[in-house]
């Protein structure tokens, strides 16, 4: 019986989903237009969050390239140590900026060469060792980035004094210098192309098509979401796929001490850009919070913005009481992650259903196979 | 309660049956148990260690079609349970396999309904699955460093994960993978151990019928046939029992068998194979052949059901790739989707001899997703126009398998 009403539960819900998102027409007072100025919620994403966030990631991987440079040229325990600061601030600000696919960055896949992981140490001792590699090949996605850096600065070796020797071989101070200066160069490729063309093109491509700047982005948005910050920094290593929790998979695991404070980051990127909260914080645009309440107060509907809001307010709290390390959360209390994934999935349905039909944005993209 | 009223819809079907078509045999109760559980003297009468071992050997064959290091002997072993020259050979990592003389080759393409007197299209499929080995290891490793272009061999990236392909933009694992699943499993099951020309060969009947074991077994002939059948679809299970609630056990029937159960669509199917391969099963123990037969139809077309359901899946969300310049992640689909549609020369009708798609209209279906530069070149009027025809033959939509 019980199975019965589950069936119908799960028969229900689609149409309801349909049903909401579909004609209007027929229904009273509810066929308004759309009045949302598209164009100025693009404009003030792209000129007080999206750039500021890539100039400043890019002034952060020129800190990481100078640091580099020093220890190129003397390998020490002080030039390791600014090179591992200038690493964290480094992927820190990546968190800034890797929801935003699209553009230059989609085209070159930046998010594919800076953040895969977990990252290979077979791959990357391979390609140190018989120095012929392509790093533009997918294959050599696990061996660059910063989880590969994260490895060479902070696994490399048992201790400190080992990676330091080890680091210091030409080899793998070459294999450094490569990967950080690829990481600036990408980086700064997508800077640029905002800063001479891009903007433009994403501020009046304005529609509401598949292909508009406001469909994609949303869409982006919800693919990093789902993928790169649910299951990616929490579901994967916390076993919510394969059954099993595999604590190498957090993001920093050779650190072993940043992954919560590399997931915070995001988590903030995540919010400021549904509130409009400019990168530095000092003010605010028109967001896609805003443009909720808009279709809200024209048709009269629940406030699913600050539903969205307070969810994530449940799901920080519940942050706070993990570890610095994921890794270690993962191994000793891995309750209290699967606590953190079900807060932030239970944001999903307001975010995939809710707003996109508020927005009537179709999701362009599919759930992996997995295969 | 569910339980009862569910074997009480099945006797009352049963015995309108009976009574409806002959007056022989007006009694028959067949005891239909709640798992896939028969006993005979205390000692369990279910047998189908056969088809876990051609499922792991098939597992181990396209792992290693994935593992650089291995060399396309190995492989060729694994397919065959020998060498080349016909001798022993040790390709599995599982010692058990090792030790086994079963093989996957021998079971492909190897029906008795299909492939016993057309043992000439029988040798054609075995060794085109054989040729996308040889392939894979001849064209596909050597280039596993280079990136993949329009009529070259390499690797591509499909998001964050990385596949290999042929020059067509194929990788010629999934298309082991896929066409296993109907030239291994689909056709051993629909066209073999659920035929009456296997459940009812020599004296199956005579001896079901009076209870004539197999000797040293618990089991009569036409039991064990009917478990084999199982066995190809629940052999990997963890309990095979009950394999219901966790479905996906393996990479091949199963696996799918999983993903279109989870579609709203076909919700269902697997609680449907399942009762029918357990009501068949009783049947074949209560002497009830009409019953058995019954539940093999509905078998052959369920079964069916879910190659045909993949094909058009992954042939449409390979569109949906292509339309968006996501060539990696279009082949990944076109190649399962390759597969599948390869598979469907072994889907069969129910209540009928012929399949639902003959060898010629496969192969013509193959031509066009691989003519020219292969999937480089395909077109969505072409992806759609092959998912409707094979959509066309079953009692669902493109759209319904589509997501």
């Amino acid at each position: 019986m019980r199975s019965i009403i589950r069936s119908l539960i799960i028969l229900a819900l689609p149409i309801a989903v349909l049903w909401s998102c579909t004609d209007d027409d027929n229904s009273e007072g509810k066929n308004v237009q759309d009045t949302f100025n598209r164009q100025m919620m693009l404009t003030g994403i792209a000129d007080e969050i999206i750039i500021p966030s890539f100039e400043h990631y890019v002034s952060k991987l020129e800190g990481f390239r100078v640091a580099g440079d020093q220890f190129s040229l003397e390998a020490s325990m002080p030039t390791l140590e600014q090179l591992r600061l200038t690493y964290l601030s480094a992927y820190k600000a990546w968190q800034h900026v890797s929801m935003f696919d699209i553009g230059k960055a989609e085209e070159t896949k930046l998010r594919n060469y800076t953040n895969i992981y977990p990252t290979d140490p077979n791959v990357i001792e391979g390609n140190i060792s018989n120095q012929n590699y392509n790093l533009l090949l997918p294959s050599n996605y696990v061996a660059q980035g910063f989880p590969a850096l994260d490895y060479l600065l902070y696994g490399v070796g048992q201790n400190d004094a080992d990676i330091l020797s080890i680091l210091e071989s030409n080899a793998y101070r070459s294999y450094l210098s490569e990967l950080i200066n690829r990481l600036h160069d990408i980086g700064k490729d997508v800077l640029d192309d905002w800063k001479s063309e891009f903007r433009t093109t994403f501020i009046n491509n304005n529609g509401s098509s598949a292909t508009a700047s406001v469909d994609k982005l949303v869409n982006d948005y919800l693919f990093y979401y789902e993928k790169f910050f649910r299951a990616g920094k929490i579901g994967i290593p916390a076993g919510v796929f394969s059954g099993t929790p595999i604590s190498t998979s957090v993001e920093a695991p050779y650190s072993n001490r940043y992954s919560k404070e590399l997931f915070q980051e995001s988590f903030v990127a995540v919010q400021n850009l549904f509130r409009g909260i400019s990168f530095d914080g000092s003010t605010t645009v028109s967001s896609l919070e805003d443009y909720l309440q808009h279709i809200q107060e024209l048709n009269q509907t629940e406030d699913v913005a600050q539903k969205i809001l307070d969810q994530w307010s449940l799901a920080e709290a519940q942050v706070n009481s993990l570890s610095n390390s994921f890794k270690e959360q993962v191994e000793t209390d891995n309750i209290k992650m699967l606590e953190v994934y079900d807060e932030i999935q239970r944001a999903v349905v307001l975010l995939k259903v809710d707003m996109l039909c508020s927005f009537n944005i179709q999701v362009d993209y599919i759930d992996a196979d997995g295969d | 309660m569910t339980y009862k009223f569910r074997l009480l819809l099945i006797l009352m079907s049963g015995w309108c049956l009976v009574a409806c078509s002959d007056d022989e045999m007006p009694d028959i109760v067949i005891d239909n148990p709640a798992e896939y559980d028969f006993v005979r003297d205390g000692s369990s009468t279910v047998s189908f260690s056969g088809q876990s071992t051609r499922i792991a050997m098939a597992t181990e064959l396209i792992n290693a079609m994935k593992d650089f290091n291995a060399s396309s002997q190995l492989m060729l072993e694994m397919y065959a349970n020998e060498t080349s020259s016909g001798g022993d050979a040790d390709p599995y990592s599982d010692p058990a396999l090792n030790a086994s003389t079963k093989s996957v080759k021998s079971k492909v393409a190897a029906s008795s309904d299909f492939f016993s007197s057309n043992t000439a299209e029988s040798a054609i499929i075995k060794a085109e699955i054989e040729s996308w080995i040889i392939s894979q290891v001849s064209e596909v490793f050597p280039r596993k460093d280079n990136l993949a272009e329009k009529g070259l061999a390499g690797q591509i990236a499909d998001g964050s994960s990385v596949r290999y392909v042929n020059a067509d933009g194929l990788e010629y694992n999934q298309a082991v993978n896929k066409s296993l699943i109907g030239a291994l499993m689909l056709d051993q099951m629909c066209n073999n151990y659920l035929s009456t020309s296997v459940l009812d060969a020599g004296e199956n009947r005579v001896d079901n019928d009076a209870g004539t074991l197999v000797d040293g077994k618990a089991y009569t002939n036409m039991e064990h046939k009917w478990d084999e059948a199982y066995g190809y679809l629940f052999g990997a299970a963890s309990n095979t029992k009950n394999p219901i609630p966790q479905l996906g056990e393996d990479s091949f029937l199963n696996k799918y068998l999983k993903r279109v159960n989870d579609d709203t669509d076909f919700a269902g199917i697997a609680d449907d194979i399942f009762e029918a391969f357990k009501l068949g099963r009783a049947a074949i123990v209560a002497k009830d052949y009409n019953v058995r037969d019954q539940q093999a139809e509905i078998l052959r077309e369920k079964l069916s059901t879910i190659v045909a359901v993949r094909a058009i899946f992954y042939l449409q969300n390979g569109k949906i790739a292509l339309e968006n310049d996501d060539f990696g992640g279009a082949f990944h689909d076109l190649s399962e989707g390759f597969g599948f549609v390869y598979s469907l020369r072994f889907a069969r009708k129910a209540n009928s001899a012929d399949p639902y798609f003959t060898k010629a209209e496969v192969d013509t279906m193959i031509g066009q997703l691989t003519a020219g530069d292969g999937f480089w070149d395909l077109t969505s009027t072409t992806l759609d126009q092959l998912s409707e025809t094979i959509a066309s033959k079953f009692n669902f939509t493109v759209a319904q398998a589509g997501s």
